[in-house]
């Protein structure tokens, strides 16, 4: 059975769940093939990611530094001013017991350049000056994207891409932007189980031990933002969407009612942040629709 | 009498790449031949990789295409199973499965089952073959012919069996998946395939080849552990997981007639019964026969009725969330970022 490492203080280091706990040999054998898959039918032998000091971010270094060498990884570290110092320590502790490639940049001029700063506007105009948290989160967000893939031009690497399967199946996610990528080594593991991998390749443990975090204004927490618990949370989506029980049997097993289906609306709701836009049809043939190649096929590597 | 040397070409063919993977499979067939191996195994799809998609049709052969008369003329003395899309004269599409033996195309066998459900789109692509045959072979026993999904279903087995087939070969591209901490091999669709495979080796008293790919094909991970089953239902052989490479396993096809006298299954198998009550169940399922076996209130052809009458809900019912199920608390749950 899976075991948890226990903090100093002897508690265990993280709650996982008995049903979600996975054979994590087996789990970073197929994610280090399926990076090196990836990579091979693209024609790359380098990946770029966003790394912010967050357990998602970190787990997907340390498993491409085991599939290519840390050599061929590029941690990029996207501060906006007032991202949290101690998130910026880890991904920095990260980058060090890797040893793989990195580079500093900050985003603070470029989202300043479009809300504005203090009494100064910016692209947006003075109206921007007072925008909400959600656009300023999204449009950080968008800007580290462009950030990574910009690097991925001067780096010669895939972005590869960091959000977990809980995150995604709720929408807790920017679309285009944190959730934009190449490829994606954890989008199946929910939070629980990334925690569970995490420990078992060696991310250090203050990474997995604190609390998760976007990240996009101080003291943020996604549970203290949702309300919710991580591992209660996996449980309901497990058991509705691998599982595929119904409500009612999910009530039955003792979960909230009213959480299973505020749970169910987010799905619901988030359903066309995980697919590709479709396309009005008007050919014959319409890619997604009745044109359908497999990404990387003979003669779509890169040369 | 000589163990027969099997090699498992437990490969991860590149999707698409016909002319790559036929190379590889003239190399592998070389070096299977150097190591003494009397039958040759690749997986489902060698040829071409699994997940084609619109590329079916580019990748696809006819029985005559001199590429796989090549491939047989590389086969004199010695039994080999290869894969690829065929092209019928109709221009249907098969995942194909075909013995090479003594420089000619043995047998084809066409996928029966193709799965359409779940990860697996196979239908949209492929057309299902019609035909289940043993075939006669130069090893001096029936080979039986199956590809991956045939071994899901309980008559694939049996039939090749019945038929004259003392080695069931399996190719497979199984993707893995499930990796629950509590499975046998930390991979459900591991367990479950040995489960099975296990079960029909013993069932019809005969060895069970299964060869299945490695690598990936975009999101699927293909987990390899190609196996060989004695005709107890031990596994004589189990492959790495995930691993490439050419596996090679020595049998003793004396162990078919010790198995087979010892445990006499197949000399007692019914199949007359098994006929006559598949004729009569087919007849009912079309509706052209009383159903005996049906609950009553069965519609014609389902065996089962519904489990009670269907009542519409009363106008002024209360409605089935309602009420006080709602929580006492707000529960602030929500997504913030778009």
């Amino acid at each position: 059975m899976a075991t948890v490492p226990l903090d100093d203080a002897g508690r265990p280091l993280f709650e996982l769940p008995a049903e979600l706990a996975i054979d994590t040999d087996v789990a970073r054998r197929v994610i280090s093939g399926f990076i090196r898959g990836q990579l091979r039918q693209a024609g790359f032998e380098r990946c770029v990611l966003a790394l912010s000091g967050g357990i998602d971010s970190a787990l997907v270094a340390y498993l491409v530094a085991e599939a290519i060498g840390p050599a061929n990884l590029l941690a990029v570290l996207m501060p906006y001013r007032t991202s949290s110092p101690a998130s910026r320590a880890d991904a920095e502790a990260i980058v060090a017991d890797l040893a793989c490639q990195s580079e500093l940049i900050d985003i603070s001029p470029m989202v300043d350049a479009y809300f504005g700063r203090e009494d100064l506007a910016g692209a947006a105009g003075p109206e921007a000056l007072a925008a909400s948290a959600i656009r300023r989160g999204n449009l950080m967000a968008r800007t580290r994207m462009a950030v990574a893939y910009d690097r991925s031009v001067t780096f010669g690497g895939l972005v590869v891409g960091t959000g977990n399967k809980t995150e995604s199946l709720i929408g807790y996610t920017t679309i285009y932007g944190d959730n934009a990528c190449a490829f994606n080594p954890i989008g199946d593991l929910y939070k629980s189980q990334v925690r569970q991998l995490a420990a078992a390749i060696g991310v250090p443990r203050q990474v997995i031990a604190k609390a998760p975090s976007a990240d996009l204004w101080p003291d943020q927490t996604d549970e203290g933002e949702g309300g919710f618990s991580y591992p209660l949370l996996d449980r309901i989506l497990y058991w509705r969407v691998d599982r595929r029980r119904s409500l009612e049997e999910l009530a039955g097993m003792g979960f909230e009612r009213a959480l299973i289906e505020r749970v169910d609306r987010l799905m619901a709701t988030s359903e066309f942040k995980r697919q590709v836009p479709p396309i009005a049809k008007l050919g014959p043939r319409t890619a997604g629709v009745d044109y359908l190649y497999p990404r990387r096929r003979p003669g779509s590597a890169r040369a | 009498m000589q163990p027969l040397r099997i090699a498992l070409a437990q490969i991860g063919p590149r999707l698409g790449a016909f002319d790559d993977n036929l190379a590889r499979h003239h190399d592998l067939l070389r070096d299977a031949r150097a190591a003494g191996a009397g039958l040759v195994v690749f997986p489902e799809l060698g040829l071409t990789g699994y997940l084609l998609q619109d590329l079916a049709a580019e990748v696809a052969i006819r029985l005559d295409d001199p590429r796989l008369a090549e491939l047989a003329a590389g086969t004199d003395g010695l039994s080999a199973v290869v894969s690829f899309v065929e092209e019928s004269a109709d221009h249907r599409l098969f995942i194909a499965a075909a013995l090479l033996e003594d420089g000619e195309v043995r047998h084809v066998h066409r996928k029966l089952f193709l799965p359409t459900y779940g990860l697996f789109d196979e239908r949209r692509f492929f057309a299902a073959g019609d035909v289940l045959r043993a075939a006669p072979s130069r090893l001096g026993v029936g080979v039986g012919l199956s590809v991956c999904e045939d071994f899901w279903h309980l008559a694939v087995p049996q039939l090749l069996a019945l038929d004259g087939a003392q080695v069931l070969v399996n190719i497979s591209a199984s993707p893995g998946r499930d990796l629950a901490a509590t499975n046998e091999v930390g991979l459900g669709t591991a367990s479950s395939w040995r489960l099975l495979m296990r079960t029909y080796a013993q069932l019809t008293t005969s060895f069970v080849v299964f060869c299945n790919r490695v690598g990936v094909d975009e999101s699927i991970t293909f987990w390899g552990g190609s196996e060989v089953i004695d005709p107890s239902g031990r596994p004589v052989f189990s492959a790495p997981l995930f691993e490439e490479g050419l596996f090679t396993v020595d049998v003793a096809l004396e162990d078919l007639r010790r198995e087979r006298v010892a445990l006499p299954l197949l000399r007692d198998e019914r199949l007359e019964l098994e006929a006559r009550e598949l004729g009569r169940i087919i007849a009912e399922r079309a509706g052209m026969a009383a159903d005996t076996t049906a609950a009553s209130g069965a519609a014609p052809g389902l065996d089962v009725a519904p489990p009670e009458p269907y009542e519409s809900p009363a106008a002024d019912a209360p409605a089935r969330t309602a009420g006080p199920v709602r929580a006492a608390e707000p529960i602030r749950l929500r997504a913030r970022r778009r």
